[in-house]
């Protein structure tokens, strides 16, 4: 059961020494930092490490938190600096998906995808795989925008960006994404014909 | 990109001016074609808020609190001692140090030597350390140190003798 405790309470009780209160804030913020972090890393034990890693650096840097903004912004934050980290240290490719022959082979990565067809029906799995093929930095603005409930200028503190320019990303990451999940669908209605 | 789409999505999430505002909920009301573009990007703006977010492994919390346990258990000593108490000890042997100086310094003589008189100790360690080794309480400790040693070289030879075995 998650804490009805705020998160400036939880971490006032962290720094007041009791650790079972940063428990209660990992708890509730987990989901959306490993979502953030799949969405940068894009593989599922590399966001892991880097979502861990996160909430360790919290911890550590816990009293340096000021309170100007929100706390899941301040986390965003250390999770968008760690997934940089990580994906420079890796040299993970991170283009974007365009070709026709790269896309076919994400779209069969799902596990189940020609035996399941109910599944295959399904529009939010479609959104989730087109969000998969979106570069790192478009995926996030989403995540942060429609998960994170991020305001504008919350996510440009995030991406340390200016308003503007997030306000233009997150208008192309949407157009990306609009285009992807045409596609994918337009394949889906092609493979049924 | 597409001036209008750009419109319509500001339009959307509530970033346009008043003005701007009411343009657009004019022009889509009078527009067919904006209208059902309206429409689209409005549906996919309520998909993409359904969105669900990913569910980390079940260990994950218990991961982090052991990660940080672990981290606060190997914090080195050095940083656990409180620095008031240095900095008393500190001061402890720094007074000391200036007291002493200073009664060597008060006893000093104008030429430079000390008139101060140090007492002289006599010691009788020939019957002392002749009474320490005839007392049994030595044979005992004696005996019990030859014991050890036996066992500690013969762990020694042993370990020894494995190593060559093994080598």
């Amino acid at each position: 059961m998650q804490s009805k405790l705020t998160d400036i309470e939880l971490i006032a009780q962290t720094l007041g020494g009791n650790q079972s209160a940063y428990a209660d804030l990992v708890k509730r913020h987990q989901r959306f930092v490993f979502t953030l972090a799949l969405r940068f890393v894009k593989i599922r034990e590399d966001a892991e490490e880097v979502a861990q890693d996160c909430f360790v650096k919290a911890y550590r840097s816990l009293s340096n938190f000021q309170q100007q903004s929100k706390f899941s912004t301040w986390l965003y934050s250390i999770v968008y600096t760690s997934a940089m980290t990580h994906l420079r240290k890796k040299r993970v490719a991170t283009d974007s998906i365009h070709d026709d022959e790269t896309f076919i082979q994400v779209a069969d990565r799902s596990g189940s995808f020609d035996n399941n067809l109910a599944e295959r029906k399904s529009r939010s799995r479609y959104l989730h795989m087109a969000i998969e093929q979106l570069l790192p930095d478009d995926a996030a603005i989403i995540t942060l925008f429609y998960n994170g409930e991020q305001s504008l200028e919350e996510i440009a503190e995030v991406m340390n960006m200016e308003t503007g320019t997030v306000k233009v990303k997150l208008f192309r990451a949407r157009q990306r994404l609009k285009e992807k999940l045409e596609r994918l669908l337009k394949h889906e209605i092609n493979e049924l014909i | 990109m597409s001036n209008i789409e750009e419109k319509l999505w500001a339009y959307i999430d509530g970033t346009c001016t008043p003005q701007e505002h009411d343009e657009i909920a004019q022009q889509i009301v009078q527009n067919e074609q904006l209208r059902l573009q309206y429409e689209e990007l409005l549906r996919l703006h309520q998909e993409f808020g359904q969105l669900e977010p990913d569910e980390p492994p079940m260990a994950f919390t218990y991961n982090v609190m052991e990660t940080i346990r672990a981290e606060t258990a190997l914090k080195p000593l050095k940083a656990g001692i409180n620095a008031g108490v240095i900095r008393f000890i500190s001061v402890f042997f720094i007074l000391t140090i200036v007291v002493l100086l200073g009664i060597v310094i008060a006893n000093m003589a104008g030429n430079g030597s000390i008139i101060h008189d140090a007492p002289s100790v006599h010691f009788n360690i020939d019957g002392t350390i002749s009474q320490l080794f005839k007392g049994p309480l030595m044979k005992c400790f004696v005996l019990f140190d030859v014991v050890i040693a036996l066992l500690l070289t013969d762990t020694w030879l042993r370990r020894r003798t494995r190593a060559a075995e093994s080598a």
